[in-house]
Order: C-alpha cells, then structure tokens, then sequence
C-alpha cells in the first residue's frame, strides 16, 4: 500500500495538514495504545451511522485534513492511481463545519428523509509515531447506505490511513485519507462521511 | 412500440410525456438519433499537454483512447483491435508511445497507425498476407476543439463543430477563454446516478426557478454574502446556437468592478478585458449580467458562481464542466471536472478548487440535493401512470403560447440568440426541442456501416 500520508502532503489543499508518520511495524493487537486507536474508530463508526455530526466535529482537531482522493485505472509502471489535483473531499476544519451546518438545517433534502447508514470498520492497526501523542491508524470501512423503501442500496468500499491526535486529556482525529475502492462511486452522492 | 409523432408534438408544446426519462425504447432511439449525430465533449487538451498523454473516454458503449501524439495532433482512437477486438488500452489516463493489445500481441503507435505484429511472416506471409501499411485504430469518425474542449462525432456528415455550437461560443468564453492560454481541467470526479441523463443538462441550461427552493440549505449555512436564492429572478437566460445558460444579475458597477464583485483578482480582470470582445465585455459592464449555469446539446454543461470558501466576506468564483453520460434509460454516469484559467494566480486556482469541491461535484453541497430530486423523477417516471401524464414545461408562456416577458432587446443585452430576464422554462424546451428534431429524423446508412447483402 502506498503511504497514504503522501496523498495529504500532495494534495491541493493540504498545506495545513499536519506531516506526522507511522514509525516501526504494526503495534501488537493487545498493546494499550492499539486497544484506545480502535475503540475510538468504533465509537466514531457510531456516530457516523446515527448522523451525529455534530458530536463527530467535535473529535476532528482545529487542523484537521479529511482527503478521499479520486482514483483513477493506470497502467502498474505509471507511479500513481490517484487524479492528479483531483479528490472528492479536500477538507478543512471550516467546509467539513459548513457542511455538519447544512445537515442542521431543515432544508437538506438529500438526507431528509434519512439513509440508513452502517460504517462497517475493519482490519484495523495502528502504528507509533515520532511522539506519544500520535498514532496513525490503518482501517477498512465499507458503508453500506439505503436510502427509502425499494431503491437499490449502495456500497462504499475504502482504506483510510489516520492520524490520532491526543488533545487536552481525548484523542481526536487531525488528518484522515480516504483511499476508496472505485474509480467511479456507485453512490448518487457522497452527501456521507467514510 | 412508442408513439414517436405524439411524445416529439408533446414535447414541441411544451408537455413532456414523462416516461420519457425512463423509457428503454426512448433512450434504443437516443443513441442511435441523438447520440450517432451530434458532437460530443469527450475531453479538454489540458488534460493531455504532452506528447503520448492520453485519457481513455466513452461515448456511450464506446470506448475511445484521446491521445496526443509525438507530432502534438490529437486524436480519438477507437479502443479495440484490429484482431481480436481486445481493448488496447485499459487504463484511464497515463502516458505512452505506443499501444500494446495484451490478447497476441499486435501494437500500435500512439497515432494510431499499426507497428507490431508478432510472427507477421510466419502467420500472414507478411506484407502479402497482412498490409500492415495505413492500417490504424479505428478513428472517431469526426474529431474537432474549440477552446481547447475536444469533441467527436459519430455522424458521417455533421455540421462542422462551430456550426454545431453556432452562437453559444460566444458564451463559452466566459467559461473557458478568459486568458489567452485558455483553461485546465482538473479530475473528472466520476459517479453514477439512476437518473435519466437529460435531467441534468435540462437543469442546467435554464432551471433558476428551482434555486430558491432545492438549494436553500446552502443559503441558509451562509455560503453566499447575500441571500442570492431569490435573487435569480432578475438574472437572464439566454439560448444562443445549440445551447443556452442563465445568468445573475449583479449590482451596479463597470466590467472591472462586477468582476472584482463576484471575486476575480485584477490580473485575471485585466487578462479577461483583453482577451474578450466588445459585445463579451458588455453583457458584464454595461448589461450587469454574469453566467451561472449552462448547457449545450446534448449532454455537455457548465456552471459559474461564487461561495464563501473561509470565514470572511470574500467570494471566490469557480467553474466546472459536466457531461451527462447516459449509461441506460434510467442511469447516468456524472464526469465532473473543476476548471480553471490557466494564467490564473496559484493561490486563486487553489481557493477557487476549494470553492467547486464545497459546491459541485461528487461531495458539492449544491449537486447533492439536486441529485436526490433527479433520482425521484426518474425512478417516479418509470410506471404505467406516467403514460398518462405530460408535465407542465411551458413556464413562461401563457396558454395561446404568449410569452410572458418579451426578450430583451440588444439596449439590454449585448450577446447574440435571445434573452430574457425572470423564471421560465424557454431553454429547457429549447433542449428537448433539438431533442424531438433528433429522435424524429431516422438515420441515413452510416458509410462504414454493411448493409444486409454485404454481411
């Protein structure tokens, strides 16, 4: 896998985004720091699924990065698979608020009436950095969204690299990279968080 | 069997018949009468700058590879064969000399003309057997640019592709030649929707009615410095050519400072002042009119406008470029690229990207609520019901086909075909009208096409 924390420091919009790397090998799977990294995946899958984004925003840091890259079919020689200058999300702490803010109002039609959503979170490991105080964890996710009674569900695959960050006594979220599966989203919409 | 003579007389009124957005015997007649005939975007040359540079694109069920080759022309290769019919390209995008097919072998230069063959002396005798002299990918039977934007054309004869466009290129400048240097297109961000493909370019070209009530949430979260929903009413749309678009109208001011209004950095102002004709300049300056979104027959559109990227009172204008690829009668593929000029200031390509993806797009706050009301009319279209019910497009006209607004005269408005100014419908019927000349016109035997006897 490539590292996915090339994609955030080569992103448009990543200047901000904080540059910590994975060091060493894959911590043991009873190692304490491990245990934390994956608890707070699930609890996040949580909210995600009840659309709790407010309470999600509140676990991003102040200079969080959130990058799902577009991928795109190249030959194995060509030395990338993403567009280059192109994601789906190339966020900020400010347009991942305007867009929480947007589900807020009562005018969201694309979520009114809601999808049911499942964020299932897998594969799970985590890795030290240089400092303590930051993790990068490696997971699946793959959501499974219906929308009304009859329409056909839809499927996101993805990995996401992210790096936790521990902030006045919680850990919160300051970059996460979005690898999705497809070249092109089988979804009407990414109006979701992966 | 459908009643073609009734659905084309329908939609000229103004009823259209609504199982045309889902309708599989409507769309067998699209592909062949709309889709064999007109010329169709399939991709920008800032997307292939280089030598060898290639991105693979479809036009419907065809694959075709838009290559530059080691001469700088351009070209669009059928994607299969000679042999076997094997893709010779199965990337989307990448650089290359040449094509390899990965079935026997047989490769091609990046112009298309063939230059392996294994065994040729062996297998076919070589030159006796098999010429390999001429012999090519196939070609798109047509290929032409304007500003840059690659089209191709599968009819034997189509009009040339600025006769195609006719007096829409006056407006596609404002999209794509505001600087010498044109454009560069960023992406496409690719996603498939169950929608009927003719919703979208229909939005586009001239749906401002429905701005004040889809896309009130981004209003409401304070994208905008003035609550610019209901502002549309005094915006124009125009229809010019073989497309149409709409406009806002913007506060007092010279070209300069409506430029400045909606966000331009002087330099690209400076740039645009000089790149643009008189009559370009005035439909800014002297009229007060600036483009939003707009479409152009069949499938292709474009959209202008100008959120609030930071926490500030600053606006930052962005375009994007769309193509509605239909892939059935009730699904279509969205290609959604980000654009911006080329001579553009880094930090202003950087923040008006930033202002697409918050807008447009896969993730754009705009696009995701119109995509859930496209996805409902289609899937709603698809029933018995619908056979019995034309909706109501005539917006604009009263019942003896007055027209509400008279368009506006050329004191008002400085570019060419007709504008108006308040919410109608004109420029969607002015769409799904090229679209009934097209499904009612049957196609002459395409040259390259075997008749009967000969298969």
């Amino acid at each position: 896998m490539t590292d996915a924390s090339t994609h955030s420091s080569r992103s448009v919009l990543g200047g901000h985004a904080p540059r910590e790397q994975r060091q060493g090998s894959t911590l043991p799977f009873g190692d304490e720091r491990h245990l934390r990294a994956h608890q707070w995946l699930v609890d996040e899958a949580y909210l995600l699924d009840e659309q709790a984004y407010t309470q999600w925003l509140e676990l991003l840091t102040d200079d969080i990065h959130y990058l799902m890259p577009v991928r795109v079919t190249t030959a194995q020689a060509t030395g990338f698979d993403t567009a280059p200058g192109a994601a789906h999300f190339d966020e900020n702490k400010y347009s991942l608020a305007r867009r929480v803010a947007r589900f807020g109002t009562e005018h969201a039609w694309t979520e009114d009436p809601p999808s049911r959503l499942r964020h299932h979170i897998t594969n799970v490991r985590t890795f030290a950095t240089g400092d303590d105080d930051h993790l990068i964890v490696d997971s699946g996710v793959l959501l499974f969204r219906s929308r009304g009674d009859v329409r056909e569900p839809s499927l996101v695959s993805a990995g996401r690299e992210d790096l936790l960050r521990r902030e006045s006594g919680g850990w919160r979220l300051a970059r996460r990279t979005i690898l999705v599966d497809e070249s092109v989203i089988r979804m009407q919409n990414l109006a979701i968080f992966l | 069997m459908i009643d073609q003579a009734g659905v084309v007389g329908s939609v000229r009124r103004g009823m259209i018949p609504a199982h045309i957005y889902n309708d599989e015997q409507v769309f067998a007649l699209e592909k062949e009468r709309v889709f064999g005939r007109a010329w169709m975007f399939v991709a920008h040359e800032s997307e292939i700058p280089e030598a060898g540079d290639y991105v693979v694109r479809r036009v419907l069920d065809d694959s075709f590879i838009v290559v530059r080759d080691e001469k700088g022309e351009i070209h669009a290769h059928f994607n299969m064969c000679l042999h076997r019919g094997m893709q010779v390209c199965r990337a989307e995008m990448g650089n290359a000399s040449h094509f390899r097919c990965p079935y026997h072998g047989w490769s091609y230069r990046n112009d298309g003309r063939i230059v392996g063959l294994p065994f040729h002396r062996d297998a076919y005798g070589g030159e006796a057997g098999f010429q390999r002299k001429d012999r090519r990918l196939l070609p798109a039977p047509n290929i032409d640019s304007c500003n840059g934007m690659i089209f191709i054309s599968l009819d034997d004869e189509p009009p040339s592709l600025r006769d195609y466009l006719g007096d829409f290129t006056f407006y596609l400048d404002y999209y794509t030649r505001q600087s010498p240097s044109g454009i560069e297109l960023r992406g496409p961000q690719r996603w498939r929707v169950k929608a009927n493909w003719k919703i979208g370019a229909e939005n586009f070209a001239g749906d401002m009615y429905h701005t004040p009530q889809t896309h009130t949430s981004v209003v409401e979260i304070g994208l905008f410095r003035e609550p610019k929903a209901e502002k549309r009413r005094d915006g124009a749309t125009y229809w010019a050519g073989n497309g149409g678009g709409t406009t806002y109208k913007l506060p007092p001011g010279d070209l300069e400072e409506r430029l400045r209004y909606v966000g331009y950095p002087d330099e690209m102002i400076a740039r645009m002042s000089r790149e643009w004709s008189a009559e370009q300049r005035a439909v800014v300056g002297r009229d007060g009119f600036m483009i939003s979104a707009a479409s152009v027959f069949p499938n292709l559109s474009f959209v202008h406008n100008w959120p609030r990227v930071e926490d500030s009172e600053d606006v930052v204008p962005f375009i994007s470029v769309r193509q509605w690829q239909p892939i059935s009668h009730d699904e279509t593929e969205v290609l959604s690229w980000f654009a911006v000029d080329a001579e553009a200031p880094e930090e202003f390509k950087r923040l008006s990207y930033k202002a697409y993806l918050m807008c447009f797009g896969s993730t754009g706050m705009f696009e995701q609520d119109d995509v859930e009301n496209w996805v409902s009319l289609t899937s709603t279209a698809a029933g018995s019901m619908a056979r019995r019910l034309a909706l109501n497009s005539r917006m604009g006209l009263l019942e003896d086909d007055t027209e509400l607004v008279p368009a506006l005269p050329s004191e008002r408005f400085s570019g060419p075909g007709t504008a108006r100014v308040g919410y109608s419908e004109h420029n969607q019927r002015e769409l799904l009208r090229r679209w009934a000349d097209h499904i009612e016109q049957p196609m002459p035997k395409a040259a390259g096409e075997w008749t009967e006897a000969e298969r």
